[in-house]
C-alpha cells in the first residue's frame, strides 16, 4: 500500500467536504484551504487541518496557485486534490504540484492542457473516430466578415469559449444581426472567467439531449467506462437535474456511445477519472462530441450510487500508481440515480442568484437519499462563489422510486433566509415531459409554466396565518388592524421589474 | 393579500424561542404538516410542507413598490448582486425597447440588463467595477410625460 498520509485539498464547499470525507475514510490525513468568507464553512470545520489563504476574491484565494502549493508543501502533504472549477484544469498549477514534488490527483498536464483547449481536444476526437457538432475557427476580435464565419453552420448557432466550461461565455444566436453582440459579449465573459477570451461558432440542435460518459483510466492505461449521465435538464446551459440511465440512449446506442468516450480518452492518453461529453440529437438519433473533462464532475454522485464505487477513493489509489484492476464486466450499474443541485437563486426571477443568511438548513434523510452539502444552518451565502448549495441524490431500483425518493426529500427540506430552487425542481419532477423522459435541453426554456410564478396555493394562507402570530407574539402588535396583518412576498425579488431581462 | 379570520391555523408548536417556531400545523381538520417559522428583523420567513415563503409588514412604501408598472418604469434597477463589467450606453443616447444597457457580471455569470421600453437615457448611476447589490438604481430613463 503505497496511498498518501496526507492530502491537501485545493477547493470550497459541497466538493471540498466531499473529498476529505473519501480521504478520511482511507486512512489519510486532510488539510483544506481557505479564503476570509470561509472561515467558517463546512469544510474548514471537517478537515483535520485548515490553512487560510487570506483574502475575499477568488483570484487571491482559491485560484492562487502560489499559495497553494506553498502551504501543501509547509503542512507536509504528499498529494493535492483539485476538486472541480477553480485550478482543476489549470495545467499550469497541475505542473506547479508535480515541480513541487507534490501528487496532483488528476491527469497529467500535458492531458489537462489538451483537453481544456476545445480546438485540439475535437482534433483529438477526430484522430479516435468520434463524430463532432460542424464549427467555425476562432473568431478573431474585429473581424466583420461574419457571414463568411457562420457560413456551413447555420441558423441557429451557439457561441462558445474556446477554454469554457459550465457555460460560461456561451451564447445562442438567433439572427446573423445579433452575431457580433454575441461574440464581443462571450469574449469579454471568456477573458474574465478563464483569462482566454477566445470565442468560436457551432451548430445548434434544438432538440439536444446532453450526455456524458464517466471514464476511469489507471497509469497503464486500462481504460474503462462507468456508464452515463443524462444532463440534459439545464439553465443558462448549466446542469440542474441529472439521472442515470438516461432515457435517451437504447442499449445499441449506449454500446456505441460508450466505445467512443473510450476510445476518446484512449487517444488522449488519459489517465484518472475523466468525463466525456456528448450531444445526442433527440430526433436523428446521431451524437457528437462536446468535450472532455479532465477532473471529478459535479454530477459523479449519480454513478456512485449505481455502480457502486466511490470515485475520489478510485482517483485517490490511481494517482499513488496503485493498481486498481479495473474490469469492464465488473461494472454492472443497479437501478436508478437522480440528482438535484439546489441552488441559491430565485427560479421564478430568470433563476437570479440570491444571496443572505441562511437561517434555516434542514437537509432530509431516508432511504436512497444522499446530500454532498457545502453549507450549514447560519452560514452567509454570498456573491464571491457559484450559487451552488448542495447536491441531492437519490437512488431507486428504478427510476419510478427514485423520482419519488426525491419529491419526498424535496418537500422535507426546509431552508430559510435565502431563496432556492426547490419550488422549481419539484414542479420540474413532476412535468410531464420529464415523467415520459421525453425532455432535452429546452426542457425548461419550452416549459415556461415551470419559471413563472407559482399559483396561490392553499398553503399561503396558512402561512400568512403563521407568519401573523409569530410577528404578533413576539412583543408587537398586530402591525395593523385586523384585515392586513402581513403583506405577502412570495419572493423577494418580486418588487423588481423582471422586463429588464432578456 | 386579505387576511381572513378562517385562516388563522391550528397550530401545534413543538419548540419555540422568540424569533423561532416550529412544529405542525393541522389542515382541513385531519391532515397535519410541518412548518418552520423565523422571525429576522422586519421579515418573517415561513417554510410549510415544502413550500418557503418571506413576508414583510405591509406599509405603504412596500406595497407601492411591489406592483410598480413594469413597462412604464423610468428607473432601472439591479436586479442581483455582482460588479458592473460593461454600460453600454451614455447619457442623452436614445434607447429601445430591449437594447443592452448594462452588463453585471454575478457569481460567474453575465446578466445583461436590457431596456424595458424605447427612451431616452437620462442618468448613469454606476460606473465600470462597481459592486452593485440588488435593489440599487443602475440607469435612468427620461420619463414618457417628459418625452411627449
Amino acid at each position: 500500500m503505497n496511498v498518501f498520509s496526507k492530502v491537501l485539498v485545493a477547493n470550497r464547499g459541497e466538493i471540498a467536504v466531499r473529498v476529505v470525507q473519501t480521504l478520511q475514510a482511507m486512512g489519510i490525513a486532510t488539510a483544506v484551504v481557505y479564503s476570509d468568507p470561509d472561515s467558517n464553512a463546512p469544510h474548514v470545520a471537517l478537515a483535520d487541518e485548515a490553512f487560510a489563504l487570506g483574502g475575499s476574491t477568488v483570484e487571491e484565494t482559491y485560484l492562487d496557485r502560489r499559495k497553494i502549493v506553498d502551504l501543501a508543501l509547509r503542512c507536509g502533504a504528499e498529494a493535492v486534490h483539485p476538486g472541480y472549477g477553480f485550478l482543476s484544469e489549470n495545467p499550469g498549477f497541475c505542473k506547479d504540484c508535480i515541480e513541487a514534488g507534490l501528487v496532483f490527483i488528476g491527469p497529467r498536464p500535458e492531458t489537462i492542457a489538451l483537453l481544456g483547449d476545445k480546438i485540439r481536444s475535437k482534433e483529438t476526437a477526430v484522430q479516435a473516430g468520434v463524430p463532432l457538432v460542424p464549427s467555425s475557427p476562432v473568431w478573431q476580435p474585429g473581424e466583420s466578415n461574419l457571414d463568411n464565419l457562420s457560413s456551413g453552420i447555420g441558423f441557429p448557432l451557439l457561441v462558445k469559449a474556446s477554454a469554457g466550461g459550465g457555460g460560461r461565455g456561451m451564447r445562442v444566436v438567433e439572427r446573423v444581426q445579433d452575431l457580433e453582440q454575441a461574440l464581443e459579449s462571450a469574449n469579454r465573459e471568456a477573458a474574465s472567467a478563464f483569462g482566454d477570451g477566445r470565442v468560436f461558432l457551432e451548430r445548434y440542435i434544438p432538440t439536444a439531449r446532453h450526455v456524458e460518459f464517466q471514464i476511469l483510466a489507471d497509469s497503464e492505461g486500462n481504460t474503462i467506462h462507468l456508464f452515463e449521465r443524462e444532463c440534459s435538464v439545464q439553465r443558462r446551459y448549466q446542469k440542474v437535474i441529472e439521472e442515470t440511465p438516461s432515457q435517451a440512449l437504447n442499449d445499441d446506442l449506449r454500446k456505441r456511445m460508450a466505445s467512443a468516450a473510450v476510445a476518446m480518452a484512449e487517444s488522449a492518453a488519459y489517465t484518472n477519472a475523466g468525463t466525456v461529453e456528448f450531444l445526442v440529437d433527440a430526433l436523428t438519433g446521431e451524437y457528437f462530441f462536446l468535450e472532455m473533462n479532465a477532473r471529478i464532475q459535479v454530477e459523479h454522485p449519480i454513478t456512485e450510487e449505481t455502480v457502486k464505487l466511490d470515485m475520489v477513493e478510485l482517483q485517490t489509489r490511481i494517482a499513488a500508481g496503485e493498481n486498481v484492476r479495473l474490469s469492464q464486466e465488473n461494472i454492472r450499474p443497479v437501478g436508478h440515480a437522480l440528482e438535484c443541485r439546489v441552488y441559491a437563486e430565485d427560479p421564478y426571477a430568470n433563476f437570479t442568484p440570491s444571496t443572505g443568511r441562511l437561517l434555516a438548513w434542514r437537509p432530509p434523510s431516508g432511504m436512497g437519499i444522499r446530500l454532498d452539502s457545502g453549507v450549514t444552518e447560519g452560514q452567509e451565502v454570498t456573491t464571491y462563489y457559484d450559487s451552488m448549495l448542495a447536491k441531492l441524490v437519490s437512488w431507486g431500483p428504478d427510476r419510478e422510486e427514485s423520482i419519488g425518493r426525491m419529491l419526498g426529500a424535496l418537500k422535507s427540506f426546509p431552508v430559510l433566509g435565502v431563496t432556492t430552487n426547490i419550488p422549481f425542481l419539484l414542479q420540474a419532477l413532476v412535468h410531464p415531459d420529464f415523467v415520459s423522459g421525453k425532455y432535452d435541453t429546452g426542457f425548461i426554456d419550452k416549459n415556461s409554466g415551470l419559471t413563472s410564478s407559482l399559483s396561490v396555493s392553499q398553503l399561503s394562507g396558512v402561512a400568512t396565518g403563521i407568519a401573523d402570530r409569530i410577528w404578533q407574539s413576539n412583543g408587537n402588535s398586530s402591525v395593523s388592524r385586523r384585515g392586513a396583518p402581513v403583506q405577502t412576498l412570495q419572493s423577494p425579488w418580486q418588487g423588481l421589474p423582471k422586463s429588464t431581462f432578456p | 393579500m386579505a387576511f381572513d379570520s378562517s385562516l388563522m391555523p391550528d397550530l401545534e408548536v413543538t419548540s419555540a424561542l422568540p424569533n423561532r417556531w416550529e412544529g405542525t400545523v393541522l389542515l382541513d381538520g385531519n391532515r397535519s404538516v410541518p412548518f418552520l417559522a423565523y422571525r429576522e428583523g422586519q421579515q418573517v420567513y415561513v417554510w410549510i410542507s415544502g413550500e418557503s415563503y418571506v413576508f414583510t409588514p405591509a406599509s405603504p412604501t412596500n406595497a407601492r413598490s411591489s406592483r410598480t408598472d413594469q413597462s412604464a418604469s423610468d428607473e432601472i434597477i439591479c436586479p442581483v448582486p455582482g460588479v458592473v463589467i460593461a454600460i453600454q450606453v451614455a447619457v442623452g443616447d436614445m434607447v429601445e425597447a430591449g437594447q443592452e444597457l448594462v452588463v453585471i457580471e454575478s457569481m460567474k455569470t453575465e446578466q445583461i440588463i436590457k431596456s424595458p421600453r424605447d427612451g431616452t437615457i437620462e442618468r448613469v448611476s454606476v460606473q465600470e467595477g462597481d459592486r452593485v447589490d440588488r435593489g440599487m438604481r443602475l440607469v435612468v430613463l427620461t420619463s414618457v410625460a417628459e418625452t411627449e
